[in-house]
């Protein structure tokens, strides 16, 4: 533990004065000044509501801020309890705010709240995203008690989201992770997640720290390792996810690279276990699910499909050492004629995924080469989804992801039988 | 008598002694030789198995390696190859402990100039191979962040850069040969002094309309932001 955030004698006098908790809610931050104290306020207000009987405590784990972030945890709290009709008495409530050690990342953020958890020996943590205007107190129930009450020790975030929101996952994360786990964990990446102690104990022990797991990728990491390690995994409904503004400059391939590069990173370290797995199981869901209304997401297909070409008629040579003739073929004959019907069937995309996984795995190319080179594909695979369900309703367009799912789970012999 | 001592047969006999006193070097080194050839064939071997259990050939693939050998024509695999030249180098090295152990001086001459020189070659060839390896590494690393940025001419822009890198290492390679030293430094400041001096100019001058365009679409940058992004979050 030494050098770690929690050796600092201050935070060990903190921990020591707390002494033991049953919950604790994590956060990760940086540079969360503007919206982490609505965050701060609807995890109190669902400890007191929901868990008014348990010793909580809320930890903010900061990469360093320097807009007043941890002052801001610091000075947010609930004054008027009423206001969330509650009247009962409220066991305890503490709160930490730290500025985590070693590399800068969401990896090393949780592992620091991991540690605190263990340091005070909970029985069930959530850790929620500091950028979310969408959170209620009620997450916070949905997150922890199916690990306080029923024994549950991952608890997977389940939203509603626009039908051409979470790309990466719909196309690539969710149907992989399924497919190979056998684990129908339908947002896996998705930042907020309630788990018990004996799990947090457990993603301690793994020796991941000093890898990518510490700067991105943490997300696929604690769910794989959740599912690939037999703990019991169910999801929580929350209703929408909405974040802060994301970064318009946010470089799309460096988060393909990050996310995917995560994924395959974990089928190394679990092959035995998902060779055997033949079929996906559903996962038990809580919470009440109901219809949202979203925000409109405005799409330029035209440029997705120009970025495809481009993509295409440069990057051929280079695939030729990933994909098969044939499926190569027919990419450089859809970037030729892209206008009439453009269209990505399930299988081309399954066998483009999966030959990049045999790739990495293979080690033909420099990995960040190799997965920044997926880019205009995952591009051409958007605009072929969106086209495909710009008629289609919430619910068809699950459909459809189930049946990339099915073709995900047919073809994974193709994998199988490669991966030496 | 005399003459025909003097003439001929003293230098016969001279001859003749001297080929006495060649015939146990060049029996030596024809055995220096043939242990050296005997000697190559065994290492080739034992380094064609090392290199193929440490993988060498699936890291040759990775770094580019292989490519490089087929566009220069080699057919071998990496390990293959290396092992080869290991087995020549083995030969060769026996080569010149054969010659020297003639003990013939304008060879012993030319072999000591040869040696001397021989470090530069190495580091020069040493020069070359990284430099191919980066500029492929640059250029491909340029090549994706061009077409994943949807630069049109992103093709360019990779060979260019892997271009750049290649002539940049092969500038050191002849500096370190001492060939045409200052010139080729010369020529290499000028060259790409001369290709930015042609891209300033054709920027602010021939392509102003395109400088004027640029520089009002990155002012009104995230206006246009807003008009054209998608919306889609990906995760």
């Amino acid at each position: 533990m030494a050098g770690t955030a929690i050796s600092r004698e201050d935070v060990k006098a903190r921990l020591a004065q707390i002494g033991e908790a049953d919950i604790l809610v994590g956060i990760p931050s940086y540079n969360n000044a503007r919206s982490i104290g609505h965050v701060v306020r609807a995890v109190q207000a669902g400890l007191a509501k929901y868990f008014p009987d348990r010793k909580t405590v809320l930890v903010n784990s900061d990469g360093g801020s320097t807009d007043g972030t941890m002052d801001v945890v610091h000075e947010t709290t609930i004054d008027d309890f009423r206001s969330i009709l509650l009247s009962h008495r409220v066991e305890s409530f503490s709160k930490i705010a730290i500025p985590y050690h070693g590399i800068p990342g969401k990896g090393s953020a949780f592992r620091t709240i991991f540690e605190i958890a263990r340091a005070l020996n909970v029985k069930a943590c959530a850790v929620v995203d500091s950028d979310l205007r969408s959170i209620t107190p009620e997450w916070i129930e949905l997150l922890v008690k199916p690990v306080m009450d029923d024994g549950y020790d991952y608890v997977a975030p389940l939203y509603h989201r626009h039908k051409y929101d979470g790309t990466i996952t719909n196309s690539i994360v969710y149907p992989l992770t399924r497919a190979l786990y056998g684990k129908n964990v339908r947002q896996p990446i998705g930042g907020d997640f309630g788990f018990s102690g004996r799990l947090g104990r457990f993603y301690l022990s793994k020796d991941v720290w000093e890898t990518d797991v510490a700067r991105y990728g943490i997300d696929i990491w604690m769910t794989t390792t959740a599912i690939a390690n037999d703990f019991r995994v169910c999801q929580a409904f929350l209703g929408a996810k909405i974040h802060d503004a994301k970064d318009p400059g946010a470089d799309l391939s460096a988060m393909l690279y990050q996310v995917v590069g995560a994924t395959f990173d974990l089928m190394e370290e679990y092959p035995d276990t998902w060779k055997k797995v033949t079929t996906a199981e559903a996962v038990p869901v809580f919470g009440f699910t109901y219809e949202v209304g979203l925000e409109p997401v405005s799409v330029n297909i035209q440029r997705m499909i120009d970025k495809f070409t481009l993509g295409t008629r440069e990057l051929g040579a280079l695939w030729e050492n990933v994909l098969s003739p044939d499926t190569l073929d027919f990419l450089r004959q859809l970037a030729d004629e892209p206008g009439n019907g453009f269209h990505i069937p399930d299988t081309v995309w399954v066998d483009i995924i999966y030959s990049f996984a045999l790739a990495a795995h293979g080690s033909v190319l420099n990995k960040e080469h190799l997965l920044k080179s997926l880019t205009p594909l995952y591009i051409g695979r958007t605009a072929s989804f969106v086209i495909e369900a710009r008629e289609s309703s919430g619910p068809e367009v699950e459909k459809k992801i189930e049946n990339l799912c099915g073709v995900y789970e047919k073809l994974k012999p193709f994998l199988s039988d490669r991966w030496k | 008598m005399n003459f025909l001592q003097r003439v001929i047969i003293e230098p016969f006999e001279s001859s003749y002694e001297k080929f006495l006193t060649f015939m146990p070097n060049f029996l030596t080194s024809l055995a220096l030789l043939i242990v050296g050839i005997v000697l190559a064939a065994v290492l080739r071997i034992i380094f064609l198995r090392v290199f193929r259990a440490i993988n060498l050939d699936k890291a040759a693939q990775r770094l580019g390696l292989f490519d490089m050998l087929i566009k220069g024509g080699i057919r071998d695999s990496l390990s293959a190859f290396i092992a080869r030249i290991i087995g020549w180098l083995v030969i060769f090295t026996f080569a010149v402990v054969a010659v020297q152990t003639l003990k013939i001086p304008t060879v012993e001459h030319l072999l000591e100039r040869f040696f001397l020189y021989l470090p530069n070659v190495f580091t020069a060839a040493v020069i070359l191979l990284f430099g191919y390896l980066f500029s492929n590494f640059f250029g491909r690393a340029a090549l994706i962040a061009s077409v994943n940025a949807g630069i049109k001419r992103a093709g360019l822009v990779g060979r260019l850069v892997k271009i750049t890198v290649f002539i940049l290492s092969a500038t050191m390679a002849m500096e370190q040969l001492g060939i045409g030293r200052d010139t080729v430094l010369i020529a290499f400041a000028i060259i790409f002094g001369g290709i930015v001096l042609a891209l300033a100019i054709a920027f602010g001058f021939g392509g102003r309309g395109i400088a004027r365009t640029y520089l009002q679409r990155t002012v009104g940058k995230e206006k246009e932001d807003r008009d054209e992004r998608d919306d889609i979050n990906p995760l």
